[in-house]
């Protein structure tokens, strides 16, 4: 049998040639990254500062007109969890890329910066479809309980000092309540889609939700133990000379891993585990209504890392270069201290999932039952020793 | 007549009967199970295959002997090569062709180069299905070099056809031994991630220590064979039991692990792929840089009336084939035994009893390829 000639240039060889991470245009990327953030802090500085000094100076600061504002705000705060989404599904497309030998997202916009906002477009465009066998009522409330639940949150978060919605003493005990809320849209929308898969996904995230609902709450008790206060401001303004991951340090570790199954995240991604649910409690959702659930999963993304910032990590505390505290420089930068503390646990948050295989689901009640309510309990005493003899 | 092929057992309301298949992303293919589950835990399972019959048996009776070659490639599609050895040797044997000791050395560095490959598809789809994404996407870039070597000699990447007769159909490219070299450097690097990867993640450890336990005696009733039978302490592989083409001239061993558990099957899987390695290397430095390639067959091979079974450590077992011929230039019939197919047989007894999460671990610890057990 003769020769037949192949030629060279047909042969691509990958790694030998080697993955190019030039070719990434990392410094367009970064400037993406930078104007997703800008118009984020854009926003937060007109939900916390522009709105209310608008209305206080058009004298509209009571009543009706403190209705208005607040709508306003929340108007703002809805378009911010946009922005929060994008930026993150560009963020963890292009971090998965990296961390796999792969480029992500290169051809829509400057370093595939829009390939986010044509995906959501995706969505808008879809087909919203109800299966026959669905119980309709709830499988359409499912996504809103989950989306407005996570979106909730926001009201009690603190972007800087005075930057929140509603500085309220029972910020924590709000929180515990509006945070198993997005469990029960997770539950509800399994469970009405009229899958036998969904349904296996919403008893998993139940099973999930009563295994690290106690010791999130536990870890939210040892921190107002610890701070004295059940209001979020009042928790950061505690930590004014030491931040609590120090003398918190085993419910700051808790806290961690219970976020990480709060998200449904990868290694306790169970109610949606690809490779074995095939989508879990969302596989009959598609168009908005899976957008929903998407984007509450990303509000989550920023919230529960902006939750450690907030209980662990000095909140909006920052050097303000003798900036007046109270003033809006001074907000605006404490507001960007704040957001780069929870992007760094964001991007961690991305590590684990780029990382990690998954656990079985039993594994996490086993670990919750066994080992975390007892250290979260034990942590909540040795903080109120401690708080007893020290402060 | 149900289409779900189980009952529902009547006054149990507790069990759900589910329809894991054709079309999960687990099943590695088209593996249809169907299962009872009773929450987490499965209480009846059967497994459904034919989605992917090609009639592949029958297609080889009409056609002649060097066209069959090219067919037994689509079998296990992920291991080129390895699938045309038993019939070509099969055919060698009734015919009593001399095979030149470069073309046999050749032959077996495709062989452990396919075998690299398809524990790199194992492992990344495995580790897929534990729910790790990274990996995959890592293995198949090592597979994609495989690929580009092979491509470079036989000019196709998945279904070679390139064994023949004899030999390979033609003479390794100029740059084959040096970019095998080559890739053995990067390939040794690279095991020291799959390891951390793989082996030491403690999450591994947790998902399959103790999943699925095969014990030695019901391996060998299930007629399993390759990784999955060595993971049960029984130390049977084809190329040290009844050794073929240059296996005789290189040293190996045969790694076994006495668990017969999901972690054990992983861990095989893994020192195969050292062992692979070493062959390699072995080869790299044994075979002559040129020399003939093919020996002499004849112009039409028209095998002598009668039959002759040869089998091969293919990546997942005993691979064999059956070859009975009547004289004629068309084989009368050719019966392929697939390891794929014979190691599927466990998956009713390690499914039944385990969690729904632990079926995917084990089904990916057998590594099933559809190609090959549909045929």
């Amino acid at each position: 049998m003769s020769q037949i000639p192949i030629p060279e240039d047909r042969h691509f060889r990958p790694r030998l040639l080697g993955y190019d991470p030039q070719k990434s245009r990392p410094w367009l990327e970064r400037t993406v990254y930078s104007a997703y953030v800008f118009v984020f802090w854009l926003i937060v500085i007109g939900t916390y500062a522009g709105v209310p000094a608008l209305f206080g100076a058009l004298g509209w600061d009571s009543g009706w007109g403190f209705v208005l504002m607040r709508a306003l705000q929340v108007v703002l705060l809805f378009l911010l969890s946009a922005v929060i989404a994008l930026l993150l599904i560009l963020l963890l497309r292009k971090y998965l890329g990296k961390v796999q030998e792969r480029y992500g997202p290169m051809h829509y916009g400057p370093a595939g910066g829009i390939q986010t906002v044509f995906d959501a477009l995706k969505l808008l465009a879809k087909e919203d479809f109800v299966p026959a066998a669905a119980d309709v009522l709830t499988f359409r409330l499912a996504p809103a309980i989950t989306f407005v639940a996570s979106f909730a949150m926001f009201a009690v978060v603190p972007f800087a000092s005075g930057w929140v919605l509603a500085d309220t003493n029972v910020g924590l005990i709000y929180l515990i309540a509006v945070s198993t809320l997005s469990a029960y849209g997770v539950l509800l929308g399994g469970v009405s889609s009229g899958n036998k898969w969904a349904l296996i996904g919403a008893l998993r995230a139940g099973a999930q939700m009563v295994s690290y609902e106690i010791p999130l709450a536990l870890v939210f008790l040892t921190v107002a133990v610890w701070s004295g206060t059940l209001s979020l401001g009042g928790i950061v303004d505690a930590q004014l000379g030491l931040w609590n991951f120090l003398p918190l340090a085993l419910p700051f570790v808790l806290y961690v891993i219970a976020s990480l199954a709060e998200l449904k995240h990868i290694p306790f991604d169970f109610p949606e585990a690809e490779s074995e649910l095939i989508a879990g409690y969302n596989v009959e959702y598609s168009g908005m209504s899976f957008a929903f659930f998407f984007l509450a999963e990303f509000v989550e993304l920023f919230l529960l890392p902006a939750l450690i910032v907030v209980f662990f990590f000095g909140g909006w505390h920052g050097p303000l270069f003798g900036l007046e505290p109270g003033s809006l420089a001074a907000g605006a930068l404490e507001s960007l201290y704040f957001t780069a503390k929870t992007a760094v646990w964001v991007w961690i948050f991305l590590w684990i999932r780029a990382t990690l295989p998954r656990y079985r689901d039993d594994q996490l009640m086993e670990f919750a039952w066994k080992a975390m309510i007892p250290l979260a309990l034990f942590g909540l005493v040795l903080a109120a020793y401690l708080r007893l003899i020290w402060r | 007549m149900s289409t779900m092929s189980l009952e529902p057992v009547p006054g149990r309301s507790d069990e759900m009967i589910v329809n894991m298949g054709p079309q999960h992303p687990a099943t590695h293919g088209v593996l249809r199970v169907v299962l009872g589950l009773e929450g987490e835990r499965i209480t009846r399972a059967v497994p459904h295959i034919g989605y992917l019959h090609r009639n592949h048996e029958k297609i080889e009776e009409a056609r002649s002997y060097p066209q069959v070659i090219a067919y037994t490639d689509r079998m296990d599609y992920v291991s080129g090569t390895q699938n045309e050895l038993p019939f070509v040797l099969a055919v060698e044997d009734m015919l009593g062709i001399e095979v030149p000791d470069r073309a046999k050395k050749i032959r077996t560095m495709f062989f452990e180069l396919y075998r690299l490959a398809s524990h790199l598809v194992w492992m990344g789809t495995a580790m897929l299905d534990l729910g790790a994404i990274s990996p995959f996407l890592y293995t198949f870039w090592d597979r994609e070099i495989i690929l580009g070597i092979v491509e470079k000699t036989a000019g196709a990447r998945m279904l070679p056809n390139y064994y023949t007769f004899g030999g390979v159909r033609r003479d390794v490219h100029p740059d084959f031994f040096k970019d095998v070299a080559d890739f053995l450097d990067h390939m040794e690097r690279r095991m020291v991630d799959y390891e951390h990867l793989v082996l030491e993640s403690p999450v591994v450890h947790a998902r399959t220590i103790g999943v699925g336990v095969l014990s030695k005696e019901r391996a060998i009733a299930r007629g399993v064979s390759g990784p999955v039978l060595r993971a049960s302490g029984v130390a049977y592989d084809v190329r040290k039991a009844f050794p073929y083409d240059a296996y005789p001239d290189v040293e190996f061993e045969i790694p076994t692990s006495p668990d017969g558990d999901t972690y054990a099957r992983f861990w095989v899987r893994f020192q195969e792929m050292y062992q692979s390695i070493r062959i390699l290397r072995q080869l790299v430095e044994l075979t002559p840089k040129t020399g003939p390639y093919k020996g002499k067959a004849p112009a039409r091979i028209k095998p002598p009336a009668g039959e002759r079974y040869r089998a091969v450590e293919n990546s997942r077992g005993e691979l064999g084939v059956l070859v009975v011929s009547d004289g004629t230039d068309k084989p009368y019939r050719v019966k392929h035994r697939g390891a794929a197919f014979s190691n599927l047989q466990i998956v009713p007894d390690l499914f039944v009893g385990a969690k729904f999460s632990d079926a995917i671990a084990i089904l990916a610890s057998l590594d099933p390829v559809f190609g090959e057990i549909d045929r």
